[in-house]
């Protein structure tokens, strides 16, 4: 179990920009051959205003202002010991390339499983463009506890 | 605003190499061992690194942009089965399960990889596909 004083805590909202190198990147990375996501005049044939990004892209972003990694660490969870259990996105808007995009994470819940042998961590995402929700998304993460 | 979707939807990715899963490590920002290093897989109990859960769900968002467009794509979520390792293939279905008056289409998500284990299950939400003007 995690202390109940770190339920609630939220990140400190900070801006990262979509940068084009860094989308190329992924879509290499996740075998993705659409132009539309790095070539601005497929993008704009296909009726966008720029490049799109992929539907998961806004992970990227998210490790940028603050990884899970960083969260645990503030928990005092060692990395070695969880999974990732959930994941999902809500879309608002789509997302373009050169975008400036506010993130802040909100550990919204954590509860035990089997006893306190696992403790599950729900941490909550937000993604604003200009003021506006883009996306919001939540990440379930699963502490596999040591035995006692 | 009643599009006829496909019943099902499908797509083969990988097999994930050692490229593959260095160069998610880096477009994502996740450099845990478990995906990069033989070794630190091995202590961790597999056999090869670990594809990245995220790398398997960025294939999920694949399956449904290549179908429908990255902009229909109202929602996406799944649970994390089991881990693909490196050299896998992994296979993801979509099933239509309802469409809403708005022509919001829900499909129903699977995964596995080529030896039959499970590696996601989970939805997304579909929007009516957008009508391109003519140019």
């Amino acid at each position: 179990m995690i202390d109940s004083r770190h339920i609630g805590f939220a990140t400190q909202p900070s801006t990262v920009a979509v940068d084009p190198w860094r989308v190329q990147l992924f879509c290499q990375a996740i075998g993705e051959p659409d132009p539309i996501y790095r070539d601005e005049s497929a993008a704009r044939d296909a009726g966008h205003p720029a490049c799109l990004v992929p539907p998961t892209f806004l992970r990227a972003i998210e490790a940028d202002h603050c990884s899970a990694a960083e969260i645990l660490k503030i928990l005092g969870i060692p990395v070695a010991s969880v999974l990732h259990a959930e994941q999902s996105f809500e879309y608002h808007a789509p997302v373009h390339v050169g975008d400036r995009i506010e993130v802040t994470r909100t550990l919204i819940d954590s509860y035990d499983k089997r006893d306190g042998a696992l403790t599950f961590i729900v941490l909550d995402s937000h993604f604003r463009r200009e003021g506006d929700t883009v996306c919001e998304s939540r990440q379930i993460i699963v502490v596999r506890n040591p035995k006692e | 605003m009643n599009t006829p979707r496909p019943q099902r939807i499908e797509l083969e990715c990988g097999p994930v190499s050692a490229l593959d899963l260095a160069l998610y490590a880096a477009a994502s920002g996740d450099h845990n061992p478990l995906h990069l290093d033989a070794d630190v897989a091995k202590a961790a109990g597999f056999e090869r690194p670990v594809v990245h859960g995220m790398l398997t769900m960025a294939f999920c968002g694949r399956l449904l942009t290549s179908h429908f467009g990255v902009a229909a794509l109202r929602s996406l979520s799944v649970r994390f089965l089991g881990a693909a390792t490196r050299g896998d293939r992994v296979v993801l279905r979509g099933t239509l399960t309802s469409v809403d008056k708005e022509g919001v289409a829900i499909y129903e998500l699977a995964g596995h990889n080529d030896a039959g284990q499970e590696l996601v299950a989970g939805s997304a939400r579909v929007s009516a596909p957008a009508h391109k003007t003519a140019p």
